[in-house]
């Protein structure tokens, strides 16, 4: 457990350095993107220069950063001129509800339609097989789109924007959580019939179990292996969708604040949501881990 | 129904439950492209986020259309002679939404801020770089002096960067240079609540009564509160206006103009904006682009109404000057001088020694192709101005054997293009609502934007020239020989189109418009619901 914890710090400590690193190395310096497209004279560089300490050696100015980063402090935004925490600290809420709500989606989804349709005969399988297909390969962009125009445009079920309330949330977590149940639910019922070809299968069904009882009991627990495995990805595909979805939505949230920070090259808030995903991931992974053991006895051993 | 709602009126008011006024509640829901990155006046950067400045601020004048200036929170103002001095008399009715009155000190107070360093080196440099101080006569008499006559400082004055600030909030706000409903100004809207990524919301200003000369109306503001959604996809903003979700939205694309014309229940308004053209600007500085030949031949190459047709579907007006021709200062002796002539295009590249052709049928000389790249920042381009550059690149090779390379990249990577030289044509436009303090940084030699890398001492003299005058008839005769030269004489720009802005909404939403002084969706001030 400490390993993993010191592993975790590791990982967080190479995230925070590979993005000052490419910082440092991308083409343009700091006070040209300061700048941005606007006027541009020696007065003006220069006070940018003093604004932002910009004239000390660069592995000063990489300690005092991970200095006030080991404090907590995650500097000021370039654009917005407040402070990173400030900014990042009311978005979390919408993104977290977002991405939780998409992950919920995708594993019911999956769950549901893998259950339903492992080992049972041609059509449902080619039918649940296709619809995967599909909501995996459609850019989420375009199931956004087609989402609200039918359900929000057309229908007026929904509304388009905003993150008031359960309704708000219904379309963005759709089309969010579409790929992940697709993949999911691919994985999950191969796991399922590969288990129900298993000998213990056999054994099961000749104790007099019925199909039913043998996917929920049994044949589940094999077919989660790989599906939580699978789990790891979709941590990285919920964050990277968020972008396009509260983008699309216009929801607040930390994928709309990486998005413009990346437009206008606001790095102090490009670093420090690396640096946040980087948490999430080593978070998930590390319960994941754990996850394995309850579910696999054999890890356990 | 007429005779009804008195009654209901008086049955409300007599159980005591809503006084008459506040039960006349009306509010509004506009779907906006583009988020402000400061809510703070002062660092304002951002002409999409223009229409959201005055519900908040008031400027200390107004600036009309034809270019003129008329009062707002200054009821008049007077320059010395010598262009030194400016002398402003202030209302003296008017209020700070936090209670403190606005006087010659508030005034003072705002000036003197963007003399703290660091605080916004851009309007140091430019705008105000010719103020000295600013010195209160009386409570509400301000005196400013500069240190050389400046054309530009009463535009200065009308911009949003001087909306006034309550000098307490200066002193206090949590963020200053962010803003929030704590960086107050004396507008007929006070900011409620800004959420990032989502919306902004204002409610009605009640003792608002100093609105600018030019407004539909007087008193407070109809709508009692107006919250403005951030929605960056044009479709999803279209789809929002169409299904009701919100009543007007701004920035409608070519490609549903026809939608929103086509639908009985929505209107569309269209201005151009003041400013710049946008153009594409030739880098003189080394070949091809260093004879003049070839930058003419570039131009005559172009069918431009067609290309425009075909990109913008028939929206977009055809520039032919580096002003806009929306602007006071625009020349229209330019229209029809130049541009569509293929064969005259052939001949000068002809003339200009490019008379071979490779495989591929560019023009080639001393075994070089006639090659030039435009470098874009992927962030600035807008408006399908990525599409534009492809109808002209194809237009170019067909048409003159010009191989025009379109890159679009990240802005580290577009402002090192510019650094090493390594560019021959750079695309812009500019909002400002001066056309001259445009030209002023991207004409002489050694501007902030001079991308041309083009310097004529004469177009030079006129510009300071036409800064240094007050005079709006002697300005214009400057702005247009600076015009004439660099379009007809040095051909060193193609002026593409005008940039427009479009307001969409539904039929019974009134009193929408645009700021005159930059041709960009106005304030809420005298938007109203009702027929």
């Amino acid at each position: 457990m400490i390993r993993r914890l010191g592993a975790g710090l590791a990982v967080l400590w190479a995230a925070a350095t590979a993005s000052y690193a490419a910082l440092l190395l991308a083409p343009g310096d700091t006070v040209d993107i300061l700048v941005g497209d606007g006027p541009d004279t020696p007065e003006i560089r220069a006070g940018i220069v003093a604004e932002w300490g910009l004239d000390r050696p660069e592995i000063v100015q990489y300690l005092s950063y991970l200095w006030r980063l080991l404090h907590g402090d995650l500097g000021r935004s370039y654009q917005q001129q407040r402070g990173v925490g400030e900014i990042l600290a009311g978005q979390i809420g919408p993104t977290a509800q977002l991405t939780l709500a998409a992950a919920a989606t995708g594993v019911v989804l999956a769950g549901l339609i893998a259950i339903g349709t492992a080992g049972r005969g041609r059509w449902p399988r080619a039918v649940a097989s296709a619809a995967e297909l599909v909501s995996v390969s459609v850019p989420p962009f375009l199931i956004g789109i087609v989402l609200l125009s039918v359900f929000s445009f057309s229908l007026g079920w929904f509304p388009v924007s905003g993150a008031d309330g359960p309704a708000a949330l219904v379309l963005p977590a759709l089309a969010l959580g579409l790929p992940v149940a697709g993949v999911l639910g691919q994985v999950l019922r191969g796991g399922l019939e590969r288990a129900l070809e298993q000998p213990f299968a056999v054994t099961a069904r000749a104790r007099g179990l019925t199909e039913r009882a043998l996917v929920a009991r049994h044949a589940l627990r094999h077919a989660l292996i790989p599906a939580v495995t699978l789990a790891g990805w979709f941590t990285g595909a919920l964050l990277g969708g968020a972008v396009i979805t509260e983008v699309l939505f216009g929801r607040p949230g930390l994928g709309q604040v990486a998005m413009q920070a990346v437009t206008g090259q606001d790095m102090p808030v490009v670093m420090a949501v690396v640096l946040l995903s980087a948490v999430v991931y080593v978070t998930v992974s590390t319960l994941l881990d754990l996850a394995y053991r309850v579910i696999d006895p054999r890890i356990r051993g | 129904m007429k005779r009804i709602l008195p009654a209901l009126l008086l049955t409300l008011a007599a159980c005591g439950a809503q006084p008459v006024q506040t039960a006349r509640t009306t509010s509004l829901t506009w779907a906006v492209e583009t988020q402000p990155i400061t809510l703070n006046p002062q660092l304002w950067a951002q002409n999409k986020a223009r229409l959201l400045v005055f519900n908040q601020f008031d400027a200390l004048l107004s600036k009309a259309a034809d270019g003129s200036f008329g009062p707002w929170l200054a009821t008049a103002w007077t320059v010395s002679d010598d262009g030194l001095t400016y002398t402003l008399d202030l209302r003296d009715d008017v209020t700070f939404h936090d209670g403190t009155a606005f006087d010659a000190a508030a005034v003072k107070a705002n000036l003197d801020q963007f003399l703290v360093p660091g605080y916004n080196p851009s309007v140091a440099a430019i705008q105000l770089r010719s103020f000295d101080e600013a010195e209160v006569v009386s409570p509400h008499r301000l005196r400013i002096t500069l240190k050389e006559p400046d054309a530009l400082f009463l535009d200065f004055l009308a911009s949003p960067l001087a909306g006034q600030v309550s000098p307490k909030s200066l002193k206090g706000a949590e963020d200053l240079k962010f803003g929030g409903p704590d960086l107050v100004g004396t507008g007929p809207f006070i900011l409620e609540r800004y959420v990032q990524g989502q919306e902004i919301h204002y409610r009605r200003n009640p003792a608002y009564a100093w609105p600018p000369a030019g407004a539909a109306h007087q008193g407070p503001a109809h709508l009692s509160e107006i919250t403005y959604r951030f929605l960056p996809e044009a479709a999803v903003r279209v789809g929002a206006l169409t299904s009701g979700q919100v009543q007007v939205i701004e920035g409608v694309p070519a490609t549903e103009v026809a939608l929103i014309e086509k639908d009985p229940e929505l209107t569309l308004r269209t201005a151009l904006n003041s400013g710049t053209a946008y153009s594409y600007y030739f880098n003189t500085s080394h070949a091809p682009f260093d004879d003049r030949r070839v930058r003419e031949a570039f131009r005559e190459a172009v069918d431009l109404d067609a290309v425009l047709r075909s990109v913008y579907q028939g929206t977009a007006t055809r520039a032919w000057s580096i002003v806009g021709s929306e602007s006071p200062f625009y020349d229209p002796s330019l229209e029809n001088t130049y541009g569509g002539d293929v064969a005259g295009a052939n001949a000068l590249l002809d003339a200009a020694g490019w008379k071979e052709r490779d495989a591929e049928g560019f023009r080639v000389k001393d075994g070089e192709r006639l090659t030039v790249r435009e470098v874009a920042s992927a962030p600035f381009v807008r408006d399908r101005r990525d599409i534009l550059a492809q109808a002209i690149q194809a237009q170019v090779k067909q048409n003159a054997g010009i191989d025009f390379q379109v890159k679009i990249l990240d802005q580290g990577s577009a402002q090192q293009a510019v650094d090493d030289d390594a560019y021959e044509v750079f695309g812009n436009s500019r909002g400002d609502s001066d056309a001259g303090a445009a030209l002023n940084l991207i004409l002489p030699e050694g501007a902030a934007i001079n991308r041309t890398r083009f310097a004529d001492p004469d177009l030079d003299k006129w510009l300071a020239a036409a800064s240094a005058s007050s005079g709006q008839a002697e300005r214009k005769e400057l702005y247009a020989r600076a015009q004439r030269a660099a379009v007809t004489d040095h051909a060193v720009v193609f002026p593409l189109y005008v940039p427009a802005d479009q307001i969409a909404a539904s039929k019974n939403v009134q009193g929408l418009g645009f700021d005159p002084a930059s041709g960009t969706p106005a304030s809420a001030y005298d938007v109203r619901i009702g027929t």
